[in-house]
This record gives C-alpha cells, structure tokens and sequence, in this order.
C-alpha cells in the first residue's frame, strides 16, 4: 500500500512537470526580434531588414536580407517553374539593370522564391544560368514561414495551387540602403523607366 | 485490491491532465467545403485539427506582451503593427487589474502580433480554408443555416458598439464559440490571391472576388456576408490593426 501512494505520488509529481512543459516559457517568438544583430539595431523601424531570417543564395551559402544593407535593391518574388509571369517579371527586370552603368554596380536585385520545396539552392544556380543573371543578382531560397512573413511586408499575396505553382501578385519593389521600402509597382511588362528614377533617387 | 484503485487513480490522474491542453482547444474533424470564392463545384479538403475555443482575450494577449515586450505597444516596431496597435488598451496596462481579467477579445493586432501569439503558445493561426470551414458548422441544437444567417445579420445591424465578451454569442456543434458576432479574425494566409490561374496581377483578385459575386443568388443573405468577410481580408494589410479585428489560434494534429 505504502509503495502505491509513493508511486502514485511521483506520478503526479512527474505528470505535472509534463502538464507544465505544455504552457509556453520561452520568450522569443517574435520571430524577427529574437536576436538583433548589431547591424539589425541601428536600422530604421521600417526596415524590412529586420527580419532575422536565414535564407540561402543560390551558391548554397547562408543569407540574411540584412547583408544587403548599403545597397540600393530592386526585389520580387517568384517561382522557378513558373511558365509565363516570371520569365517576365525577369525581363523587365534585366531593363531596368540595363539602364544602369558599370559605375553603379553596387545595385542589387533580388529573387525571393514562393517554392520552398522546388526552389533549391542548385535549382536556383541553374535558373540563374539559365536567364543569364550576373553577380548583382541575388536568388534566395527560404521555408514556408518566411516566404510568407517577407511576402507580407512586400504587399505580395500569393497561394500554392494543388498542381504545386504559384498563384502570385506581380510587383516589383525598390529598397533603400536601409533595406525600407521606396517604391513598388504591380504588372507585368512594365517600362523600366519608374523603377529607375527610384534607384536613381537613392542612390 | 489497492492495485485497482491506485490504476484507477492514475487513469483519472492521467484524463485530468490531458484536459488543460485541450480544455481551450477542440478538435474539428476532416471534412470538405465549398469556399465562397471558388464558385459552386470546387470543394476543398479540410484535414482535421484543432482549433481554440475562443478568439483570444485582452487579459491572455496581455500575459504575451508581458512575457515578449518587444511587443508592448510602445515597443512594437512599425515594421509589425500601426499606430493603432493596441490603442485601446489604458496607459498603465502593466498594472490594470480589469484588463488583467477582461474576457473581452482583444482587438487592434496586427497579422504579425496574432502569429507572434500563437507561435508562443506553440500554436500557429488557423488557414482561411480551416477558419471557414469551421465557420460553417451550425450552432449547437440549430438544424439549418437559417440559425447562422441570423447571428451574422444580427451582428452586422447591430448598432450598439461595445465589445462583447468571449463566450457570449454562440457556441457551434463542434464546442468552437463565437465563430460569427464577435469580431473579425486574423488567418494565416489573409492575403492569399484566390484564383487558379498562374500568372495574375492583384488588381485581377479584386475582379476575381466581384466575378464570385456575379454567381451569388442575391436572396441568400448568408452569401452576402461571406462576400463582405472576404472582400474585408483581401484589404488587409499584415500591420493593420483595427478595432474590430481579432483572432484565435490551431494547432495542428500530430
């Protein structure tokens, strides 16, 4: 009888331990304020660099949006087995690089991808290679939640279809060296010309 | 004998633990529904999961700020939430004792906020696809939609602008409270373009949601809040806050 309270009793004890595992303790979980770099902190409070999301380049090497400070940024979304929009968000995008010289090199464009599954590192080389982009161009490959998070401070809304591609808004934006949000337009096929006075501005 | 009645013990020693996990929480069960935007042939498939009972109060979202003050409302970074973040709550909100006990939902959050909460209460937000589809059960003892049409049309008359509490207006078949008649609420992918086509600019999902309208039966009033709900989430932005938007929390079956 004794040895069934005692056991009884360290059941308990070891049952509420696991019931209290259950309530949350940790403080973290915003997920861009957790750790701060020094970089992180001195950046203005609408920075989209905030973020302390680990991407990856399409040289596989570890990426954060922050690594962009300094430099003027034209950024959209896409999906490497998208057939059509893409492609073309592309080429408007290579318009817009064209207008710039060699002195401005320091200008950036970035490729977040919707496909965390599909868009590898590796695939993101060879779509890279594939479209002819340069070393001022940036592919990023993220999971689930942060394609989601930086899609929403972009303003682009997007949905995965059952076929696996990517419903998707088409924007193109421009950040300053601070990584804030200067510009943005939507379409498809657009002249270069607005995205250019925007970097031109910031510059 | 004792043997019998110490298993005994322990089974309801055991039951009685698994309940405060579950106790806010219930289980919706698979199933499939017809999205008010996808037109009238396409079901989607809904797995099961399990959804918080109420939508969340200003005293638990206060337990959370306390605990992550990096999202106090004079800490929040603009980034994550407006200038209406929390507005209304009072000045001393570290120290307010009805705010500590207030059933109230709490309201004025923003998208990151509210997924910021349920991450810390190692939940997630709910998809459109599970809010809806759990939206759509009736309320316990109701035996058609009728039920459901009139809380939704009683709350969008009613005139009168305090907030009710949690746990006030209705509670559905599933356990789940207050679905419809309290306030808006958040989900995971508000933002979501809602057509099938690959390529579409955002200007098409607002067309995309006046093209679900034409196929409405202008009569059935249920359809016509539906309409409102999704036309109100693809305005949103994940910072906005307003004073009628709350949310609750999921959790996925393991």
């Amino acid at each position: 009888m004794k040895f069934t309270i005692i056991l009884s009793f360290t059941l308990l004890v070891s049952f509420s331990a696991l019931a209290q595992k259950e309530t949350p303790a940790k403080s973290c979980c915003s997920p861009m304020l957790a750790s701060l770099t020094t970089q992180q902190e001195a950046l203005p409070e609408t920075s989209i660099y905030q973020f302390d999301h680990q991407w990856k380049n399409q040289f596989n090497q570890p990426f954060q949006l922050v690594d962009l400070k300094g430099n003027p940024v034209v950024m959209t979304m896409i999906f490497t087995h998208c057939e059509y929009a893409c492609p073309m968000m592309v080429n408007d995008l290579k318009k817009v690089e064209k207008e710039f010289t060699k002195k401005h090199k320091d200008v950036k464009f970035v490729l977040l991808s919707f496909d965390h599954l599909r868009d590898t590192p590796e695939r993101l080389l060879e779509y890279a290679k594939a479209q002819n982009l340069g070393d001022n161009w940036i592919l990023l490959h993220g999971d689930a939640e942060q394609v989601k998070e930086i899609s929403l401070v972009l303003d682009i809304s997007y949905e995965q279809m059952e076929s696996g591609a990517f419903a998707h808004a088409n924007k193109k934006l421009v950040l300053d060296q601070n990584g804030t949000i200067v510009f943005s337009m939507d379409g498809l096929q657009t002249k270069p010309k607005p995205v250019v006075e925007a970097v031109n501005k910031v510059l | 004998m004792s043997l019998k009645w110490t298993i005994w013990f322990l089974g309801c020693l055991f039951i009685g633990m698994q309940l405060p996990a579950q106790e806010n929480m219930k289980m919706i069960p698979a199933g499939s529904y017809k999205p008010f935007i996808k037109g009238t042939t396409e079901r989607i498939a809904v797995e099961a999961f399990m959804l918080d009972k109420y939508a969340v109060t200003n005293a638990d979202f206060l337990a959370f700020v306390k605990a992550n003050p990096s999202w106090a409302p004079d800490k929040v970074k603009a980034l994550f939430a407006d200038s209406g973040y929390l507005s209304h709550w009072p000045e001393n909100y570290l120290d307010n004792k009805s705010l500590e006990s207030s059933n109230e939902p709490v309201v004025n959050v923003s998208w990151f906020a509210a997924n910021a909460y349920c991450k810390w209460k190692n939940k997630r937000l709910p998809t459109m696809h599970e809010w809806e589809y759990a939206a759509l059960a009736l309320p316990k003892g109701a035996t058609d939609s009728a039920a459901l049409t009139q809380i939704n049309n009683d709350w969008y008359s009613r005139k009168t602008p305090k907030q009710a509490e949690v746990g006030s207006i209705y509670e559905n078949k599933y356990g789940i409270w207050d679905m419809y008649g309290l306030v808006w609420e958040w989900v995971y992918d508000f933002n979501s373009v809602v057509s099938n086509d690959d390529s579409r600019n955002s200007e098409d999902v607002i067309e995309g949601l006046f093209c679900g309208s034409a196929s409405l039966n202008a009569s059935d009033a249920s359809d016509y809040v539906s309409f409102i709900r999704y036309s109100y989430r693809g305005s949103l932005k994940a910072k906005y806050t307003t004073r009628k938007m709350g949310f609750r929390c999921a959790k996925s079956i393991q």
